[in-house]
């Protein structure tokens, strides 16, 4: 079983996310409302990939990857940034700080699928 | 967009609502800020993250105008929040109008009407904030790169641990942060950094980062939040606290994993040196920038300057003050250059749950249900009394009335569940009377007690517009202009309440305010005119409340109460009665407005008094009862009757009275009450019950059909010469209040309310149906109608 982990502020769209990726093989999912828990969720229970949001109350989604990418245990898992800001600078930002796919909202479902599953894939090849 | 999101509309729209509720409250903490440099940082953070969470959500669900116009707005509040533009009056008035229309836009998308036209909004962000699209992006990147900057020293944070493991770790504070910090310590509060160390273990025992937060919040006011990596390859969280809070009362946490040490002062100084060479690193860095960004400020307050001198009088530049005065529903606003950030208000999504109405209606459906049952079950101990040996019968009951009990237990439960404070739409208020400020050049205090009152959430809905209609009602025309409350001897600031109270079953709102008053002479020659009132008529101010409420009633003058409305005031009265409530009128010229609203807490389940009169059985609203009471027959006093065709002539006066006309209702008996007059009503007559008991017509003849029914019956209220005694349940409140004439109180009673909605069986002085148990339909009487008929015809 694989743990997917959803970080964003907005159960909706955390809803949406789950929505958009039910249809993968195993994988389990894990909430996370705000970029401490999320963090929390990664001590308590290893977790496959992560999907981020960015723009948080408290800890910025990059301050998030930039924590996670410099601690030894978590450098290797997936990240992807799910984010509603478009523009190339904090594209650049989030894939400098070491994010693996740096995806906009609104998203089309199924390449998105497509991606998470990509990673999962990955990951599997790495172990 | 595609259909797998179309099912998370519902959501949406919760969300949006949750989201659109934060952005008014918090707008309302922005208003003291305008044209000033210092605005808070925190409370912009949380603008910018509902409107970005609003746009974000829109696209994803689909409404395209939702998500272009809450884009815009964005833009423009990480302009202010990064200290490009200074926030002005038009920014701030943008700002509240693409609110409006953003909820306008959601709304429209949820009940499938055409959006309103953003396109004027849109332009009007792009107009009051033109960004250079290069700059922002280097803006942008600069911003994410001070980030990157900032976090890096985190990495080396293991070594520090290392050579001092119990010492404070140097923690990353962010500008403003610290400038909280200071501000609390100068206070007198104390510092404390908190670490707690998550794991599986205490996750399972409900001790987790978010509950530790929480915690931590219960105690002081939390500055700070940061993970840290420690030197075994385990991550901890970092808090700093400012608190008074005696150090016992987190002493205890320890064994949850929370540690704590005194946050330094050398450690602050440290921090804020490292602070001030940052901030002059990057002020160095972008001094240019920076340097424009001062003119783009003083040529703006130049700007705002020279508005201000032009208007004098007018409202612009009364504003910052009016919104302090606006601003009493929330924690007082510091004041501009007071560096303590306000507590903004917060949403805790995690702890919420959304419900659908409708399936909360279900489950008090049910329990109504479950009450029903009860009763039935009661009924059927009853007859088992001749059977079962005492013991077990008194076992039997106790259970019964344990059951009853948690019953109640449980429908209070559920109707708990359907309460909202009713500050909700308090808050709308304020938005609306700031509109109406700004186009009436008034000046408006706004007082609001009671924000906290609960009250179930229909009702609350469908209150929002009777009561923005009062609010309104009450700026437009109670209030006076400045110079007439001067000339009156007033404060030039006109003065609005806003005041919700519970009293038992009833909720009571209050809209007071303290204007000229209904001007009852233009009231009744209106009235007059209209042929609704007699030439000598004089108003009781119920009469005056019916009047200015009717439909198409208008004075047709400016300056006075019941002007500019079409049928505003007759759409609060029927909305008012509809939910089982009252409203009432308080007046004096001169001195002001007093509407109260009286509404029941909830619904679906209600206390009643069981009644019967001429056979049938009637139930009557617990609510509304004042008092149970016997008075001797021969104090029953007939008064004549005026409501003839030359007293009540025209049409209006037709259409309001000539059902009342009808002889049922037409007797006219008072008695004397406690120092005043209650009209009697006698529900034999109005409902045609007379001709089950033959003989029961006249008043005199209905002693027979009394003595009978007391002498077949016993009667709770029985008494030595009960012959000559009439047996009254005094309903209504003040002004409306009457006494309805019943031969026997059969006991009290929880009722489930079922409307009557069949037009066909809709009867005048009946609000519904009730079942008790034995299956049979019991009517419930609604009471206001009762009494207003009553009332009107003396």
């Amino acid at each position: 079983m694989k743990e997917i982990l959803v970080v964003d502020d907005s159960a909706t769209m955390r809803r949406m996310v789950m929505a958009s990726l039910r249809d993968l093989k195993n994988v389990n999912f894990k909430e996370a409302n705000n970029g401490l828990e999320a963090i929390e969720q990664l001590v308590i229970a290893p977790v496959d990939l992560m999907i981020l949001d960015l723009n948080m109350p408290d800890l910025h989604g990059l301050e998030v990857l930039q924590f996670v990418r410099s601690h030894q245990s978590y450098t290797s898992i997936p990240i992807i940034v799910l984010t509603t800001r478009g523009d190339e600078s904090s594209r650049n930002a989030a894939l400098a700080a070491g994010a693996s796919r740096y995806l906009t909202k609104p998203f089309e479902p199924r390449s998105f699928a497509l991606a998470a599953q990509e990673l999962l894939n990955q990951n599997l090849c790495q172990l | 967009m595609t259909n797998l999101f179309s099912s998370f509309l519902d959501d949406y729209f919760a969300e949006c609502d949750e989201h659109l509720m934060a952005i008014r409250q918090n707008l309302l903490f922005v208003e003291p800020y305008v044209n000033q440099p210092l605005l808070s940082r925190s409370i912009l953070d949380k603008l910018f993250g509902s409107f970005h969470s609003i746009k974000g959500l829109s696209g994803m669900v689909g409404v395209n105008e939702a998500e272009q116009l809450a884009h815009e707005m964005e833009s423009y509040l990480r302009a202010l929040r990064d200290n490009k533009v200074v926030l002005t009056t038009e920014g701030l008035d943008a700002l509240l109008s693409g609110t409006k229309i953003l909820e306008e836009v959601i709304t429209a998308y949820r009940i499938q009407n055409p959006a309103p036209d953003i396109v004027p909004i849109c332009d009007r962000f792009r107009t009051i904030f033109t960004k250079p699209e290069a700059q922002e992006q280097e803006q942008e990147k600069s911003e994410l790169q001070e980030k990157v900057e900032l976090n890096l020293p985190g990495q080396s944070i293991p070594t520090v641990a290392d050579t001092q493991p119990k010492a404070p770790k140097s923690l990353k504070l962010k500008p403003e942060e610290s400038i909280q910090l200071a501000a609390a310590l100068e206070k007198g509060n104390r510092a404390w950094q908190f670490e707690f160390l998550p794991g599986t273990e205490k996750a399972a025992r409900g001790i987790n980062v978010n509950t530790v937060r929480q915690r931590l919040q219960s105690i002081g006011q939390l500055i700070h939040a940061e993970p840290i990596a420690l030197e075994n390859g385990g991550i901890a969280f970092d808090f700093i606290v400012v608190s008074n809070a005696d150090t016992d009362t987190f002493a205890d946490w320890e064994k949850d994993g929370i540690s704590y040490l005194p946050y330094s002062e050398q450690e602050i100084k440290s921090q804020q040196s490292t602070v001030n060479s940052q901030n002059e690193e990057s002020e160095n860095g972008r001094a240019g920038e920076r340097e424009s960004g001062g003119a783009e400020i003083k040529s703006q307050k130049s700007t705002v300057k020279s508005q201000k001198e032009e208007r004098e009088s007018g409202t612009t530049a009364e504003s910052p003050r009016k919104a302090e005065n606006l601003d009493n529903i929330s924690p007082t606003p510091p004041l501009p250059h007071s560096p303590a950030p306000p507590l903004p208000f917060t949403v805790a999504p995690s702890n919420v749950v959304r419900v659908d109405l409708a399936r909360l209606d279900e489950l008090m459906q049910m329990v109504g249900e479950l009450v029903i049952t009860r009763s039935r079950l009661a009924d059927n101990l009853n007859n088992l009394k001749t059977i079962l040996p005492a013991s077990h019968l008194r076992t039997l009951r106790e259970t019964n009335l344990t059951l009853e009990r948690q019953l109640r237990d449980l429908r209070e439960g559920v109707m708990r569940v359907r309460m909202v404070p009713i500050g909700e739409i308090f808050v709308r208020m304020q938005f609306a009377i700031r509109d109406l400020v700004k186009e009436t050049q008034k000046q408006v205090v706004l007082e609001v007690s009671g924000e906290t009152t609960e009250i179930d959430k229909f009702i609350v809905e469908r209150m929002m517009n009777p009561l923005l209609h009062l609010v309104r009602n009450a700026v437009s025309h109670g209030l006076e202009e400045q110079q007439e409350r001067v000339r009156w001897g007033k404060s030039p600031q006109g003065k609005i309440a806003l005041r919700a109270t519970t009293v038992g079953e009833m909720v009571t709102i209050e809209v007071e305010d303290d204007g000229r008053g209904v001007n009852v002479e233009a009231v009744t020659s209106s009235a007059r005119e209209q042929e609704s009132i007699g030439a000598d008529t004089t108003l009781s101010s119920e009469t005056l409340l019916d009047l200015i409420c009717a439909s198409g009633f208008s004075t047709r003058k400016e300056a006075d109460l019941t002007s500019g409305r079409g049928v505003g005031m007759t759409v609060v009265k029927n909305t008012v009665t509809e939910l089982g409530g009252f409203l009432s009128l308080d007046t004096q010229v001169g001195r002001g407005t007093r509407f109260i609203i009286q509404l029941p807490l909830t619904l679906a389940i209600a206390d009643a008094l069981i009644v019967s009169v001429s056979g049938q059985t009637f139930a009557i609203p617990l609510s509304s009862v004042h008092e149970i009471t016997q008075v001797p027959s021969a104090d029953v006093t007939l008064y004549p009757t005026f409501a003839n065709a030359s007293v009540m002539g025209g049409e209006w006066g037709d259409k309001f009275f000539k059902p009342l006309r009808e002889s049922k209702w037409e007797n006219n008996e008072m008695i004397a009450h406690r120092g005043t007059v209650l009209p009697l009503i006698r529900l034999a007559r109005i409902f045609n019950l007379e001709n089950e008991i033959p003989g029961s017509d006249a008043e005199e003849n209905l002693q027979p059909t009394l003595k009978k029914e007391l002498n077949t019956q016993t009667n709770i209220l029985q008494s030595i010469n009960s012959q000559s005694l009439l047996n009254l349940v005094v309903v209504g409140n003040g002004f409306s209040a009457a006494a309805i004439v019943v031969d026997r109180i059969l006991g009290q009673r929880e009722i489930v309310v079922r409307p009557l909605t069949d037009p066909l069986v809709q009867v005048t002085g009946i609000a519904g149906a009730t079942e008790l148990g034995d299956g049979y339909a019991v009517l419930i009487l609604d009471i206001i109608a009762l009494t207003r008929a009553a009332r009107i015809k003396n």
